[in-house]
Formats: C-alpha cells, sequence, structure tokens
C-alpha cells in the first residue's frame, strides 16, 4: 500500500508509449513480405453422413446426449426427457436467432405441466431468478463443427449468454444441415472475421472439470447436462 | 537494476530457495506420488489424442509459423488490437510492471465500488498476485476454476499452469474442505467434492460486482478474446458481473482469426488430449443495446513485466510463441520428481524455466536454466516448437558472463557466475590451446594422482570420488604401438632367417 493513487490514464499511455518504442525497436525494417509461408495441414473431405456420425460421436464421447428428431417431434422429446429429470419449468428465448419464430410449435406442443419461463427481462436484477429457479434451458444454435463435434451459439437479445450457462440442464437444437467439417472451414465458408456478434460460443459438452486427481466430473459450473436435439431431415 | 515491490520481491525470494524447495519436496512420497500419476495420465491422453504423426508435425510448423509472425509484427498488432478493441467498445490498458497492472485494476474496481471479485483462471493475475493486491484494498478476490478455489482455500499457488490443485489427492481435498466450509462432511467422493465446489461458487457469480479472466487468444483482426475452459467459470466471470476486466501478456494477440483454428486444437489437445475444450468462449464488446446480459463494461489490460526484454534477442524471442499448454511440464522428468512448487516461480517446469528470468531476472533465478538434464522431451512435445533445451543453454551462458559485457541482454546478467569455476574454464581453455601445457599437466595429473582429494562437494554425496588413471590414453596407446613395433620387428627377424 505504498504507492499514492496514480490517475490509471496516465500509468496506462506511459506504459504504452514505452512498450511501444521497445518492440518497434527491435522490428524496424523487418520485411513482412519475406516472411516464411505456413502450410496448413489438409484434412480429408468426408461426406456429410460420416461428418455427422463423428459430430455425434465426439459430443457422446463427452457426455452429451444426443436425440435425433424432427421439427415436429421436439416437444414431445423435451416434455419426456424433463419428465424423467422431473422438471416441470423450461427457460427459454423470446424468439430463435435473429427473430425466427420456429419456437412457437415447440413450446405450443409441450406438455401442459411445464411452465415455460421466457426470458424476457434483463439479467441485472433477476440474477436470483436465473440462477435458483431456472432448473432447464432451451436454446437453438447457429450452425455446428463434425471434427470436434461442437456446437455454436450466437447469442442475441432474443437468447442471451446466460441461457446456455447458468441453467443446469441445456437443451439445444442443432439443424444436421448446418454441420460444417472444421472450425476453420467454418469460419471462412460463414466469414467470421467481417462481422461477429458481442459474444460467440462454441460448446462440445456438459461443463466438466479435472481438477481434482485427473477423475472427471460433470456439472462444475455451467450445465450437468447438454442434451442435444438434432434435426436431421 | 530492477527495483523490486513486495509482491515481485515475494516470488524472488521463493525462486532463490530453488535447492532447498527441492530438497523439501523430494523428501515428500505423497507429493511425488501425485505428480508421478498426474503427469502420466496427461501425458497418456496427449499421446492419444494425435493418432496422426504427420498432422501432428504440420500442425506444429504451422503454428509456430504463425506465432513468429505475430510476433514479428507484434507491435503493429497490439495497436491494431486496442483500435478494434476501442471500436467495439472494450477499453485497453497498458502495463509495464505487475504493481501497474494491479493499480489500474483495483481503480476499475474502486470506480464501480466493486466489491466482490469472481475470478476465471489467469496464470497472469498470478504473475501479478492480483488476490494480495485487491485483499489488502478491501476487495474478496475468489477463484472459481475448481483447481484455483482448491489451492486458494489452501493458501496455496497453482503447481501447474492448467491443473492448479495437481499437488493434492482428493484425499487432501476431501480433508481441506472438512476444515474449511462449513457443513461438509469428509468424503472423498469427486462428485460430491465438485458439486460442494459448485454451490459455494454458483452464489459468488450471483453476488459478484466484477469479473476478473485472463486471455488464450487477442485477435487484431477483428478485436476478439478468446478463452478456452471445460468448467464454465469462465464464461460465468465474463457474462454475469457488470463489470469484466480481463488481463492478458502482450504475447498473446494473434493476427487473424483465421489463426486461431490451428492453435486451438494444437492448445488442447497438447494441454489435456482433448479434440476441444468445452467451452470456447469469443468475446467481441460489452453489452450492446437491447441485450439482456453481460457486462456493461469490458477492459483489458496489457502486461509486459519482461516480456519486451525476451522480445528484444531473436533467440530468446521464441519464448514468447508459448501457448501455455502445459506439455512441457508433463513431459519433463524434473517437474515430474521435484513437482511445481519446487521452483518457487509463478510458471513452473521448462517454460518457467525460460520465461521467469525475465520476469524477475536472473539474479532470482540463475539456479533455474540449470535445473534440466537438457533430455529434450520439452522441445519435442512444445506444440509451437519452442526450443526449450537451446534456450535453457543460452540462459546458462547469460547467467555466468561477466556482469560487465556488453550487449546487457538479460536483467541480471552474470549472476550465476563464479570466480572459482571461471577460473577453472579460464585454466582449461588454456590447456587445451596449447600442447606442450596439456602433456605437461596430464603427465602431473596421472603422476600425481594420490593427491586427488576424496570429498568432492555435491558430487561425491552419492558417488565415490574418481580417480586419474595412472597413465593417459595417449602413453597407453604409445606404449602398445611401440611394444606392437618391436613384436613386428622380432617375427620378420625370425622370417629372414
Amino acid at each position: 500500500m505504498t504507492n499514492k493513487s496514480a490517475d490509471i490514464n496516465a500509468i496506462s499511455s506511459k506504459a504504452r508509449g514505452n512498450i511501444l518504442a521497445k518492440l518497434k525497436a527491435e522490428v524496424s525494417g523487418a520485411d513482412y513480405d519475406k516472411l516464411p509461408e505456413e502450410i496448413p495441414y489438409i484434412y480429408p473431405e468426408f461426406s456429410h453422413e460420416e461428418n455427422l456420425a463423428q459430430f455425434i460421436s465426439e459430443l457422446e464421447k463427452n457426455h452429451a446426449q444426443v436425440i435425433q428428431t424432427t421439427k415436429e417431434g421436439i416437444a414431445e422429446v423435451i416434455s419426456a426427457e424433463l419428465a424423467a429429470l422431473n422438471i416441470t419449468t423450461l427457460l427459454c428465448g423470446e424468439k430463435c436467432y435473429g427473430g425466427n419464430d420456429v419456437h412457437r410449435d415447440v413450446i405450443n406442443g409441450l406438455d401442459s405441466n411445464i411452465e415455460l419461463q421466457p426470458y424476457d427481462f434483463s439479467i441485472d436484477n433477476n440474477k436470483e431468478l436465473l440462477f435458483n429457479e431456472c432448473p432447464a434451458a432451451l436454446s437453438s444454435s447457429r450452425c455446428s463443427i463434425a471434427a470436434t463435434g461442437t456446437i455454436v451459439l450466437w447469442p442475441d437479445e432474443n437468447e442471451p449468454r446466460s441461457l446456455s450457462l447458468v441453467p443446469p440442464v441445456h437443451f439445444v437444437i442443432v439443424d444436421a444441415n448446418k454441420l460444417h467439417a472444421d472450425f476453420a472451414r467454418l469460419m471462412a465458408a460463414e466469414q467470421w472475421h467481417d462481422k461477429l456478434p458481442t459474444n460467440v460460443v462454441l460448446i462440445s459438452g456438459p461443463s466438466k472439470t479435472a481438477d481434482i486427481q485427473q477423475t472427471l466430473a460433470y456439472g462444475a459450473h455451467g450445465p450437468k447436462a447438454l442434451i442435444v436435439l438434432l434435426l436431421n431431415s | 537494476m530492477k527495483q523490486f515491490n513486495e509482491e515481485e520481491s515475494k516470488y524472488a525470494a521463493s525462486a532463490k530457495a530453488f535447492r532447498a524447495n527441492v530438497t523439501r519436496d523430494l523428501g515428500n512420497e505423497e507429493l511425488r506420488s501425485n505428480f508421478r500419476g498426474a503427469m502420466d495420465y496427461l501425458m497418456a491422453k496427449r499421446k492419444d489424442a494425435f493418432s496422426s504423426e504427420d498432422e501432428l508435425e504440420v500442425l506444429r510448423e504451422q503454428c509456430k509459423l504463425i506465432k513468429q509472425r505475430c510476433l514479428a509484427k507484434l507491435p503493429h498488432l497490439l495497436e491494431q488490437l486496442e483500435d478494434k478493441l476501442e471500436t467495439n467498445g472494450i477499453k485497453v490498458h497498458w502495463a509495464e510492471t505487475i504493481t501497474e497492472a494491479n493499480e489500474i485494476i483495483a481503480q476499475l474496481i474502486a470506480q464501480k465500488k466493486g466489491k466482490t471479485v469472481v475470478k476465471g483462471k489467469s496464470m497472469v493475475s498470478e504473475e501479478t498476485a492480483l488476490n494480495d493486491y485487491l485483499e489488502e484494498r478491501n476487495v474478496e478476490c475468489l477463484e472459481s476454476d475448481m483447481g484455483e478455489y482448491i489451492v486458494q482455500l489452501a493458501k496455496q499457488h497453482p503447481s501447474h499452469i492448467i491443473m492448479p490443485a495437481i499437488h493434492q489427492n482428493k484425499q487432501q481435498v476431501a480433508k481441506l474442505f472438512a476444515d474449511n466450509i462449513d457443513g461438509f462432511e469428509y468424503s472423498t467422493d469427486v462428485d460430491t467434492l465438485i458439486q460442494q465446489g459448485r454451490t459455494i461458487l454458483r452464489d459468488k457469480f450471483c453476488q459478484a460486482d466484477v469479473g476478473i479472466s485472463g486471455v488464450n487468444f487477442a485477435v487484431a483482426e477483428t478485436g476478439t478474446l478468446c478463452l478456452v475452459e471445460n468448467e464454465g467459470n469462465g464464461r460465468m466471470c465474463t457474462t454475469i458481473p457488470d463489470l469484466h476486466i480481463a488481463i492478458t501478456g502482450i504475447e498473446k494477440v494473434v493476427e487473424h482469426l483465421s489463426d486461431v483454428p490451428p492453435l486451438l486444437s494444437l492448445l488442447t489437445r497438447s494441454a489435456t488430449g482433448q479434440a476441444i475444450s468445452t467451452y470456447f468462449n469469443m468475446i467481441n464488446s460489452p453489452r450492446k443495446e437491447g441485450e439482456k446480459d453481460g457486462p456493461k463494461e469490458v477492459h483489458l489490460v496489457l502486461l509486459d513485466n519482461g516480456r519486451s526484454q525476451a522480445f528484444a534477442d531473436e533467440e530468446l524471442r521464441q519464448t514468447l510463441q508459448c501457448i501455455r499448454c502445459g506439455a512441457c511440464m508433463n513431459h519433463c522428468p524434473v517437474y515430474t520428481r521435484i513437482g511445481g512448487h519446487a521452483y518457487g516461480t509463478v510458471y513452473p517446469g521448462p517454460i518457467g524455466k525460460i520465461i521467469s528470468p525475465h520476469m524477475l531476472g536472473l539474479d532470482a533465478t540463475s539456479n533455474l536454466p540449470t535445473a534440466s538434464t537438457l533430455c529434450g522431451a520439452c522441445g519435442e512435445v512444445c506444440p509451437v516448437k519452442i526450443p526449450i533445451p537451446k534456450i535453457l543453454l543460452r540462459l546458462r551462458e547469460e547467467s555466468v558472463k561477466p556482469k560487465s559485457d556488453k550487449p546487457q541482454v538479460m536483467q541480471g546478467q552474470g549472476a550465476g557466475r563464479s570466480n572459482v569455476e571461471a577460473l577453472i574454464w579460464k585454466v582449461w581453455a588454456l590447456v587445451h590451446k596449447s600442447p606442450t601445457l596439456y602433456a605437461l599437466s596430464m603427465w602431473g595429473v596421472t603422476r600425481f594422482r594420490f593427491l586427488m582429494p576424496k570429498k568432492l562437494g555435491g558430487w561425491t554425496s552419492v558417488r565415490t570420488a574418481p580417480k586419474p588413471a595412472a597413465k593417459t590414453l595417449h602413453e597407453r596407446l604409445k606404449s602398445k604401438q611401440e611394444k606392437r613395433a618391436k613384436q613386428a620387428k622380432q617375427s620378420t627377424n625370425t622370417a629372414s632367417r
């Protein structure tokens, strides 16, 4: 507790100047056109069926539950899973990403004893509600990655970031037609470098940890269960 | 000479105590068995994750070149990153020293009247000893990664950069929880232990004003902060509280978003043998208008703390290629035996031995580069091909160079220099340059070999003292040749008779 609180802008701008000056002195005159070529590994091409099989197998290896269904079947699957878990409240976005209204069908088809909690509130004064009264959540997904069994979430005002994080059970709808072979090809195909949202999250299973004696335990901080509703038509 | 502040001198002192730490930890059988078990597990996991040797080698070369390109452009990328982040609404701060970084973070928290901080795993915040700094300012700082939480509860430091509580077994964790958590009944069931941690920490996520995290990759092109994790605590810390502060070293910046997939693939597979981590979290901005969650303010603190010193030397710059996977420690025979705490530095193991001297100076760390068998395993497994054994040799050289030799590459140059050792090598060099001196000295050593002392410091603590031969190899070969020539002469004489 020695130094008087200096203004952090002053600290930062002095540090910035010094660090950049030191680094720039070392790279002055560098010719960036002469950098060696970076040769990537070329992964083999797989058929859609092979990719789908890989996607499912990786997710299951990581303890996710994958249920193949159709758009019409989602409501029934969720109702059954919730009944098995003894859960009667489901948190869901107001709409899907980008305002698509496909949730309506699901919501209308759910068992009547399931209470729907729409995520229509700001988290600011509702943390207790989110943490303590939402045992399960439903979200959509943007696309997925076969190689690693990964689901890409693109949260927005309809489906906030914490929707897929805080409730202990996470149902996620994945469209098998939006499956990409690997992360690099996905980024290139969707031109991610042009525009990214506030947050993108890649999910490859339920939350886990091996921090105690290398023993895997699920449900460390995030969802204990990840239930993937795979639409394959 | 660098003036250490309170936090720095704490680490410097514990690094200086390296030899004593080693003796202490080598004698601890439980600790050794914990490390042996963990390292065997992690090595096997990594091996399984790279089924194709060809893929591994291509990826390593590619990722090495990616990191080298990003370092070659480092100052420009940092400026681009700052520019993009600020455009996205994330405020960037710079710090040359750990105290500056801590002060910036403390003031950001104070501005928001923050009282409770939850932390995602961040080795850079360990480097700055941020928890102690904040707690002295009455800010509660709770680690939320399960391993970090255990370590914090035990009032220890991480012993591994990926698995911080690897030095503890479940019995020890169970006892720790029973002793420290009200109402927890001793259980060695790992699920029970993790659920206990979950319950406590979820309350904290709910209440905390501030979340602090590290950064795995900072993308200059898009202004994206990427976090790799399995537990979800990183997402909690960066999503739930109103204020998110990320802290990272200046070397973590990458140029393009497309640089991320190969690096991520090598990172998770090298670290824990996972094809990908459970979560890969890409943060681009604070909460936008109309969004219902996410922090209202996001800040990034960029820390130098000796990195620019490593940057200035072409060979040592490779140290900064590190993506912090921990594979080098998992495969290190020295780390496996002495454990992570013996090093006395925030970063243990091979990478710790080559990065810590830049952070703490060679004065405090001159022992570290010598604590290696140079077996080469670390260099072989490094996903970005840092030639760790070569850099260790270089640091040994820097640590015994005369203090005044120019150019001065390292803080604390010559700190490991011993006049006796220097003199021995000077004489050795002289003798080996002159054939006459060499012959004379060899004659002396063999004829006066009875003068060889029986005790030779550390060498004879577990070995018998070496004794020079009665004759040199040269002499023996010479006499053998003479004998042969004589025999040959005799046989020709006999034949001619």
